[in-house]
């Protein structure tokens, strides 16, 4: 799938059946093993990354969520 | 969330807030096909819904969303070297907070000389459906976020209240 599929496909414009098909909560990250490491981007635009945040705190709280 | 943040920020516990795709998009609140309308929406969950934890955006494909289990509002408690020993496919502060005052009490514990060894469970949790708030989501989203939706429950045959 090209860069620009995927983006479409995970920017669906309507909620229907592919929303459902892509939840994958049996490949999240493993209870007591290292997660996955991912760039982020702050609202100014600064880039880092999930472990330079996870790694400020002794337990660190992430929420997924959009506006809708 | 913002009061648990605040309320354990005492306790070296950070909360953030990654944004992830529009999971019901209308006219009011598209789609992403940018990164710029993607802070736009980022912005308006500060200044429209109050989010008051540092926010952060995921890629324009999803790939942390995707890879973290894809589910629209999940939530994780993880360690200072990235392991979760918490985590939920829909977010429930209480269970949050729950979770949060177990960990504390643990290092409290710790400190007193206590000799705890880590264990795994798995159990159901259940929350309270606030179905007017989501339909007001819904609403605030656009008129196609709730015929869309209508529509999918009405293919799962779920009655709508």
């Amino acid at each position: 799938m090209s860069e620009q599929d995927r983006i479409s496909h995970y920017n669906y414009s309507t909620f229907g059946p592919q929303a459902g098909e892509a939840l994958n909560w049996g490949s999240s990250p493993a209870i007591g093993k290292p997660a996955s490491d991912f760039p982020v981007w702050d609202l100014d635009g600064n880039e880092t990354s999930l472990s330079a945040i996870w790694s400020q705190h002794t337990y660190t709280v992430i929420e997924f969520g959009s506006l809708t | 969330m913002n009061e648990i943040a605040d309320k354990y920020a005492d306790k070296d516990i950070g909360s953030v807030f990654i944004y992830t795709h529009e999971a019901h998009p209308g006219e009011n609140w598209r789609h992403h096909t940018s990164m710029e309308q993607k802070y736009r929406h980022a912005r308006a969950l500060r200044d429209v819904l109050g989010v008051t934890r540092p926010i952060y955006l995921d890629a324009l494909d999803g790939a942390c969303h995707e890879a973290w289990g894809a589910q629209p509002n999940m939530s994780f408690i993880l360690t200072r070297a990235g392991a979760p020993v918490y985590k939920a496919d829909w977010t429930h502060p209480p269970s949050v907070a729950e979770a949060l005052e177990s960990l504390v009490a643990v290092g409290e514990r710790r400190q007193a000389g206590e000799r705890l060894a880590p264990f795994k469970i798995e159990r159901q949790e259940f929350r309270y459906q606030d179905s007017e708030g989501f339909q007001k989501g819904l609403e605030r989203a656009g008129p196609q976020a709730v015929s869309d939706f209508a529509e999918m429950m009405k293919r799962f045959q779920v009655p709508q209240k």
